[in-house]
């Protein structure tokens, strides 16, 4: 566009309308059989994975059409919340964690065990009661996560360090942090400030006899559970054995930058699959979560990554859409292709399966999930419409705290309060 | 370069005094600009560096110098997406050179009505176009969303070019309303007398007076198309749809920030086309109109 | 002017108003009037909207985040604005004039805005303002302790500030084509009359590009009432910490996409558009003593 004179000006004008108008047009048409719209978030390894597994199952079934629709967690959800607004939802999505019954609520499911290509026969009949959304099996776990601490063995080696017993408990773990950060030669920190993993908390409350959410709907925990927690970690800040928050670059550190600052730290089981991946020199460790004295029968959870099928799905495709379902959650193949990334694989067969080949820090995650599926657990409940950002208050709680700006009671409450605030406003 | 200029300029006796002067401060300005540009530049310094150090040592090693240089950011980087790079640059440039010749055409037509034409309620319909500037677009983004997606044109460009065609970036048009209104009116009101009606004045006497304001208008929009990356998200889910913001979004994972160094090398490749178009495009404004417009 | 061509002209600005009115019909208004609507309205994006009538402004003067939000970007339009553009002017006025190496300059100086506002960009500002990072590093050899400035909530809002600042090229680029437009004639003339450098730019080109000036002035402040990717990408979408870069627009993300309260997210809207508009409106007022067009 050198020129810009009137002439060239009215030229480009014209040929560009022309050209950018072609190119819209010729943009996606669909194309014969069915063609489903599959929609999942993660980076760019899980969305080669993710489209490479998708390609292997169309190549398999002739007749059905895939459009990926990907996008990294915080732009699927974006994508989705406009989506749904406009009713023009995939046919296959996954469900973010918190939206799972505000989702349910707004009748975006359709049911499942109605469908004859998704085949349900390995599962148990409690493990399919335990899936089920207000008693109708409308989601599919596709991964199991449980909480998990992990641990540098690397570190652990190097700075000759002798980790607690496998049942030490709370206290017994916050001491040899403390130890461990006050006298290291490689001056690192026991873990990051991760007040706000929820998984772990939601370990800690079990323990104590109270859950996340009720069947109800309602917080299941008191004010008094949540500051103890704050508590546990405001003792391990002050005495120096995590992290500050400016070490960390803030609430939710990333491991990338953390990793090498620390022995050991608490989050989900399934992380371990990336996140080792970070650190290739090191080795990981997983353990269950420490253990209160006098912890409640029946505390261990699993928690499931779900996916569905919309609502509004054309009866014509339902069929093809349970066997991508059936493919994702059933058949050893795809997990192959997709690896772990979303966690241990549900179905039992699978499971098994995906034991003989695992790698290393695969196994590790295994065997976690596995004593997590054969302990006793009480029944777990998803978060109620109108606690979508719960973490997020969770995450402001416990960076006041840490910051100084709350007493652990008053973070404690506040969470309480906003939680309740948000489920009051949906009802 | 400069002491080139003052020797040359020191030749002739009589201004050898007020040039030597003049080349003094030249020098001086070139230092504190050149320190200034240092400064500014250097983000784009480390994220060079960055990108050619292998993933792990990017958060880890601070400092400029890689002690290890790869180039494997780039090629994996560049394939990363189960396609070439170039396809999303192709579908940025398409949707970018829509967008520009959208805006130059719309903005330029409503401005000059804005600014020169004497009509009914003209003030009313200039704060109209600055009202739709003023509310954020997040809660418009649902609405419109749902317009589109009701004539099926959601993966298709339409979505984002349809507006720019219809006078929607009010930002452009006030632009060039303000452009219009530093022109002297003699000047088309001498083509008025001369009996051109509006049609022929805006045509052969402000458009081309406008000339820095047209400019203006197709760098911001290059960029901020080139750059956009909300709203190609929502309307564009088939991959081989994506513009390259939107392609890179999918490269890195924003909970464990793995693949930051691809990140860096495709964004500095991505930068490569707004860095040249910029630098040709700036060419235009130099020339002015104080050269092309008055005779 | 004759009452017949004022005829023409009204005919001809409808044709030449042609796109701007399809534009308004099918892409501006319905969003607009649909926003209106449901500022009144409960409205979780799922299902129906709801009429609850004037409960969610009310609800604003309860909510600590709103009056956390409103003063965050308060402070920030106060402080960035003259501070970027008095950059972009300054600079525009220093490269306008000859120098070598002016198309180098312009680009490097153009390059930050180029950038866009990427999540490179956070990574960079770790880089610069985190704990260990470039300023803190500075800092500690006149021994101040301070860490990372992103995690510290009084010198989080400051990172942002620097961050627009560093993106003065925007402006630059429309003052530099605002300069472009002043006739080398006027210049000229006032060196037959004598005057300096210094009386050049105020008695010529400063009072010939208010109309850029303003234009920036008033632009850049709306944009800037509206900062949401730059909040954004560094705090990752919290606007923390504690709050102290929860700008309000990046909250009425919060409520609309992740809260799923596009109702409250719509009232919230349009209370920031009327600030603006209220703010805007001042502006063309104060501009009548000092903006000087050449159409007057």
């Amino acid at each position: 566009m050198s020129g810009l004179d009137r002439r060239g000006f009215l030229k480009l004008a014209g040929a560009g309308a022309v050209g950018a108008f072609l190119t819209a047009c010729g943009g996606d048409s669909g194309s014969g059989g069915a063609s489903l719209r599959y929609a999942w978030w993660g980076n760019n390894v899980r969305q080669q994975n993710y489209t490479k597994a998708l390609k292997e199952f169309a190549a398999k079934n002739p007749g059905v059409q895939i459009e990926p629709e990907f996008a990294d967690y915080a732009a699927f959800q974006e994508r989705m919340t406009t989506q749904i607004s406009a009713r023009d939802v995939a046919d296959i999505f996954w469900i973010a964690s918190p939206q799972v019954l505000t989702y349910h609520k707004n009748k975006l499911y359709r049911r499942l065990d109605d469908i004859p290509t998704l085949n349900l026969a390995d599962y148990s009949k409690e493990d399919l009661e335990s899936y089920k959304l207000g008693g109708q099996l409308n989601t599919m776990p596709f991964g199991i996560f449980v909480p998990a601490l992990r641990y540098n063995e690397t570190f652990a080696k190097e700075d000759e360090v002798e980790l607690p017993p496998a049942d030490a408990d709370w206290d017994a773990w916050a001491a040899f942090l403390i130890e461990y950060a006050k006298d290291n030669p490689n001056k690192r920190k026991g873990m990051p400030y991760e007040p706000d993993a929820d998984l772990p908390f939601e370990s800690w409350l079990r323990q104590r006899g109270e859950q996340l959410w009720t069947q109800d709907g309602q917080p299941g925990f008191t004010a008094d559970s949540v500051r103890a927690w704050f508590d546990w970690w405001d003792k391990l800040l002050k005495a120096g054995a995590v992290l500050s928050l400016s070490e960390q670059e803030g609430i939710g550190p990333d491991w990338a930058l953390v990793g090498k600052k620390v022995l050991a730290n608490m989050g989900n089981s399934n992380h371990i699959i990336d996140e080792a991946r970070m650190f290739p020199d090191y080795r990981y460790k997983l353990r269950a979560m420490p253990v209160a004295k006098d912890a409640q029968a029946g505390y261990q959870f699993l928690y499931f990554p779900r996916m569905a099928i919309y609502q509004g799905i054309d009866d014509d495709k339902v069929e093809a859409a349970g066997k991508i379902v059936n493919y994702n959650t059933n058949d050893y193949a795809m997990l192959k292709t997709v690896g772990m990334t979303m966690g241990a694989p549900v179905n039992p067969k699978v499971f098994k399966q995906s034991l003989e080949s695992a790698s290393g820090d695969e196994k590790e995650m295994l065997t976690l999930v596995q004593a997590g599926r054969e302990a006793e657990r009480r029944p777990r409940f998803e978060a109620p419409p109108g606690t979508n950002t719960w973490r997020t208050a969770m995450s402001r709680a416990a960076e006041e705290i840490a910051l100084g700006r709350l007493s652990t009671a008053d973070g404690a409450k506040r969470l309480l309060d906003e939680i309740q605030a948000g489920i009051s406003r949906s009802r | 370069m400069t002491t080139a200029t003052t020797s040359l300029e020191s030749a002739r006796t009589p201004a050898k005094a007020a040039a030597r002067r003049r080349g003094r401060r030249d020098v001086l300005k070139h230092l504190g600009l050149g320190a200034f540009v240092l400064l500014m530049l250097y983000p784009l310094v480390w994220m060079i560096a960055s990108s050619l150090k292998p993933d792990h040592l990017i958060l880890t090693e601070p400092g400029i110098i890689p002690s290890e240089i790869t180039f494997d950011n780039f090629v994996e980087g560049w394939n990363a997406l189960n396609r070439p790079f170039t396809v999303f640059f192709l579908n940025s440039l398409v949707v970018t050179v829509g967008s520009i010749i959208g805006n130059l055409f719309s903005c330029s037509l409503t401005a000059f009505a804005l600014a020169r034409l004497e009509f009914r309620m003209r003030k009313l319909y200039l704060a109209i176009t600055l009202v739709s500037v003023m509310l954020p677009m997040h809660v418009l983004v649902i609405p419109q969303y749902i317009f589109f997606s009701q004539f099926d044109l959601v993966n298709t460009y339409f979505p984002l070019l349809v507006p720019k065609f219809l006078a929607t970036d009010a930002f452009f048009i006030y632009l060039m309303v303000q452009f219009i209104r530093t022109i002297p009116r003699d000047l088309d009101r001498a083509a008025w007398i001369d009996g051109a009606g509006p049609f022929r004045t805006f045509w052969y006497v402000v458009l081309p007076l406008m000339r820095p304001a047209l400019v203006t208008t197709t760098i911001f929009t290059f960029i901020w198309t080139w750059n956009d990356f909300f709203v190609p998200l929502i309307y564009l889910t088939s991959p081989k749809m994506f513009t390259v913001p939107v392609a890179l979004n999918s490269m890195v994972d924003s909970e464990s920030q793995s693949g930051v160094g691809m990140l860096f090398a495709m964004s500095l490749v991505s930068l490569l086309p707004v860095l040249i178009f910029f630098a040709v495009a700036q060419k235009q404004l130099i020339r002015g109109i104080a050269t092309t417009g008055l005779k | 002017m004759a009452k017949r061509s004022l005829l023409n002209q009204g005919r001809a600005a409808h044709v030449f108003l042609i796109p701007w009115w399809l534009g308004l019909a099918l892409v501006t208004a319905v969003p607009l009037l649909a926003s209106l609507y449901l500022a009144f309205t409960d409205y979780n994006i799922l299902s129906t909207p709801e009429f609850n009538g004037l409960e969610n402004f009310e609800r604003m003067f309860q909510d600590e985040y709103f009056w956390a939000a409103v003063r965050v970007t308060a402070v920030y339009v106060l402080v960035s604005i003259p501070l970027q553009l008095g950059f972009a002017l300054l600079l525009a006025l220093i490269l306008d004039r000859g120098l070598r190496g002016l198309a180098f300059y312009r680009s490097a100086f153009y390059l930050p805005s180029l950038l866009g506002t990427s999540v490179a960009v956070a990574i960079l500002w770790r880089q610069i303002f985190g704990d260990d990072g470039l300023v803190d590093r500075g800092l500690s050899l006149f021994g101040l302790e301070l860490g990372s400035w992103l995690q510290n909530p009084s010198l989080s809002l400051s990172t942002l500030i620097v961050l627009n600042v560093w993106t003065f090229g925007s402006p630059m680029v429309i003052f530099l084509a605002g300069l472009r437009q002043v006739p080398e004639e006027l210049y000229e003339a006032a060196k037959v009359d004598g005057a300096g450098v210094v009386r050049q730019f105020t008695r010529v080109t400063i009072p010939l590009i208010t109309p850029i000036i303003f234009f920036n002035l008033i632009l850049q402040t709306i944009g800037a009432f509206q900062t949401f990717t730059q909040a954004h990408v560094i705090s990752g979408g919290t606007g923390g910490p504690a709050n102290s870069t929860l700008f309000y627009t990046l909250y009425i993300y919060q409520q609309g996409f992740l809260n799923f309260d596009m109702g409250y997210a719509s009232a919230l809207a349009w209370v920031l558009m009327g600030a603006i508009a209220l703010i805007t409106a001042v502006h063309f007022v104060l501009s009548k003593y000092w903006v000087f067009y050449g159409d007057d």
